[in-house]
């Protein structure tokens, strides 16, 4: 019938209006919900959720070694040209001649943080740095070198 | 020269200043504008003269109702900020003859009638006052016409009702 | 006791004793004055901060905290930077109704605190006709929006102002419904009668559930006639820009916003006089010691203690309501508010008659 539902219209409505005005409400009650961070106050306590990408860097060890083989799986699979990857052969011990990375470039200013080149890294030579505070005066900065000067493959990564 | 006539005096100077711009200027926009000051103008008087419900009364019809209705057709209607054309000479003088023809008849009215001190007792315009006689069923009530009005205005209500649903169900077939 | 209105007697004796009768007036006149603008200004300043601190807890947000302690100097700082802000007025604007349609706001938002009473016996003019002089004057605000429009030419200016002007007319219509139901049950137009009428309890107590709906209608028109969220279509940011002011700025646009702050008050503090007795204080029945210490609490304290509660309100309803689409919006005045109005007014009407209020 017409009426009783224009009744329960408007009951529903009230109802539902005042679930509404019950979470603000909560919300407006409860200051310490607040998920604000107040940044350059406190950079010293920040603390980055786990899922944060930032940049991407190649860890090395104490005796100056990664673990990149230089393949070029992550070049391959960059979206967008991010990883460039100039390889260099190395005669080793034995005398054969092995491929090495000599210059691991890596544009972050290209970079989308997609994550694919972690992924796509057969010997997890890379990995996603939580840092955040990339800007700088020249664009050149961004251009990066991702392995350190002089540094070696590490001892069986294939 | 006390205050009170200056008062008056600025206030017919507001209707009779606003009156003449809204008829002469060309944007029609502007003359609406000028209209509405023109009624501020008059509900004005009304304050000074003390009729605070009259005047109460004048800006709710005139200025939040009648204004505002003449402003929205002229939104759905005019082209923006576009000045009408400007009147041949002729139409003027006729224009500017009749408004003198009806002005001259209304001042002559006025000089021949010879006024006199009313001799029914005044009442305050209260708002009591004024719902008593509205309602009042005695003698000099004013509850028939008040009803017959009222009636009226049901009537206009229906009808706008009835044309509104007419175009609906067209629409719908 | 200390209150203001026996400041307000003693500067009017003061000058009495020093001045002629018309210099008096002369001088109260600008003394009242200075005092509304003062007030405005101060009302602006604290009802920004309030709406932008209240929109921040609401939204898990901190809010301005920079400027001041706990940011509470931000809308000062504001102010000072539109002060400076260049006023532009655009090319093929209409100049003479653009630049007037900012004062027409303020003007009109200005004559409104006119019979507002602020405390026991302070206020600036004691009408007859005091409510309907309120619903009367602010039915003028929606010129200053319509001029605002379409002097813009722009058709962003001109959708708000047709939309707001629809809904303006519309809810006024359900805000004086629920403004006489008051007015009925007090049988006064006079704000210090209705204020009177309440000395042994609010009419939120004293009229059972018709008063409740009234309540809660006036509630509902008084957000859309401020053109508030969820009615704020005026200048619904996200379809219109900023509506009818999109092509102001600098002290213009101040005004308006000033003006928009100004008339949520004024309409918050109506509603308090009608429904929870303006300046008077809480009574509970026969509880002696309780309404004497009430009464210690000073009127005017109650009047703005009451005022911000409701302001309170509004604001937590534009913080967590959508805004509702055009045709929404006149659903809901023309099918729901004033029927429901309309009715409620007859059972009003028939409860002051046999005299169920207590």
């Amino acid at each position: 019938m017409f009426i009783v539902n224009y009744i329960k219209e408007v009951f529903g409505a009230l109802k539902s209006l005042a679930v509404g005005l019950r979470r603000t409400m909560f919300y407006f009650t409860h200051h310490k919900e607040i998920i604000t961070e107040q940044y350059p106050d406190n950079r010293a306590t920040l603390k980055m959720s786990d899922r944060f990408k930032g940049e991407v860097v190649m860890p090395h060890d104490e005796k100056n070694e990664h673990r990149c083989t230089g393949c070029t799986a992550c070049e391959v699979a960059c979206p967008n040209g991010t990883i460039k990857i100039i390889t260099k052969f190395e005669v080793n011990a034995e005398g054969k001649k092995k491929k090495a990375i000599d210059k691991f470039v890596y544009h972050l200013e290209l970079c989308t943080m997609c994550n694919l080149c972690i992924t796509a890294c057969p010997s997890d030579a890379i990995k996603m740095a939580q840092t955040f505070e990339h800007s700088v005066f020249d664009r050149s900065h961004l251009t990066k070198v991702l392995n350190k000067p002089d540094s070696k493959i590490m001892e069986g990564v294939e | 020269m006390n205050g009170s006539t200056i008062i008056f005096y600025m206030l017919a100077a507001l209707i009779l200043g606003s009156g003449f711009l809204s008829v002469t200027t060309r944007q029609i926009f502007r003359a609406a504008i000028f209209l509405l000051f023109s009624l501020i103008g008059v509900a004005g008087m009304y304050f000074w003269m003390d009729y605070e419900f009259i005047a109460a009364v004048q800006i709710v019809v005139y200025v939040g109702g009648i204004t505002v209705l003449i402003i929205f057709s002229i939104f759905l209607t005019q082209q923006a900020g576009e000045k009408l054309p400007e009147q041949s000479m002729s139409r003027m003088l006729f224009a500017a003859l009749a408004a003198f023809c009806g002005f001259a008849l209304i001042l002559l009215q006025i000089a021949k009638h010879t006024f006199t001190n009313s001799t029914t007792t005044i009442t305050a315009p209260t708002v009591e006052n004024i719902g008593n006689e509205m309602l009042g069923v005695n003698k000099g009530g004013m509850a028939l016409p008040f009803e017959v009005v009222s009636v009226l205005l049901l009537a206009a209500l229906v009808g706008c009702i009835v044309i509104a649903l007419r175009q609906k169900t067209q629409q719908t077939n | 006791m200390w209150s203001i209105s026996n400041i307000a007697n003693w500067v009017n004796e003061w000058l009495g004793k020093n001045f002629s009768a018309a210099w008096v007036t002369v001088f109260e006149m600008v003394i009242a004055g200075i005092l509304v603008i003062s007030l405005f200004a101060v009302l602006g300043l604290i009802l920004v901060i309030m709406e932008r601190k209240v929109s921040a807890w609401m939204q898990i947000r901190l809010g301005p905290n920079r400027v001041g302690p706990k940011g509470l100097l931000q809308s000062a700082a504001d102010t000072v930077k539109l002060l400076v802000k260049e006023a532009m007025t655009p090319n093929g604007a209409d100049k003479f109704l653009f630049n007037l349609a900012p004062y027409l706001a303020i003007v009109v938002s200005m004559l409104l605190m006119a019979p507002i009473a602020f405390a026991k016996d302070f206020m600036l003019w004691d009408l007859n006709i005091g409510v309907l002089y309120v619903s009367a004057i602010s039915s003028v605000s929606v010129i200053s929006i319509l001029m605002a429009g379409w002097a813009s030419n722009n058709k962003y200016s001109l959708m708000g102002a047709m939309r707001s002007g629809a809904q303006i007319v519309s809810y006024e219509l359900s805000a004086g419904l629920a403004i006489l139901s008051i007015v009925v049950l007090t049988g006064s137009l006079n704000m210090n009668d209705i204020i009177r009428s309440q000395a042994d309890g609010w009419w939120i107590f004293k009229g059972h559930f018709p008063v409740w709906i009234s309540f809660i209608i006036f509630l509902i028109a008084i957000t859309a006639e401020t053109n508030r969220a969820p009615f704020d279509l005026a200048e619904a940011e996200s379809e219109l820009t900023a509506g009818f002011h999109t092509e102001y700025s600098g002290m213009k646009f101040a005004l308006f916003f000033l003006a928009e702050y100004v008339n949520v008050f004024i309409v918050c503090a109506i509603g308090a006089t009608l429904f929870l007795g303006g300046w008077m204080p809480f009574h509970i029945g026969h509880w002696e010691g309780f309404n004497h210490i009430m009464d210690f609490i000073p009127s005017s304290l109650w009047f703005f203690g009451k005022t911000f509660f409701l302001i309170f309100l509004i604001m937590w309803f534009r913080w967590t309501f959508p805004r509702l689409r055009i045709d929404q919006l006149l659903n809901l005045e023309w099918k729901y508010l004033l029927p429901i109005g309309m009715i409620n007014l007859l059972l009003v009407t028939a409860m002051a008659i046999l005299k169920w209020h207590f």
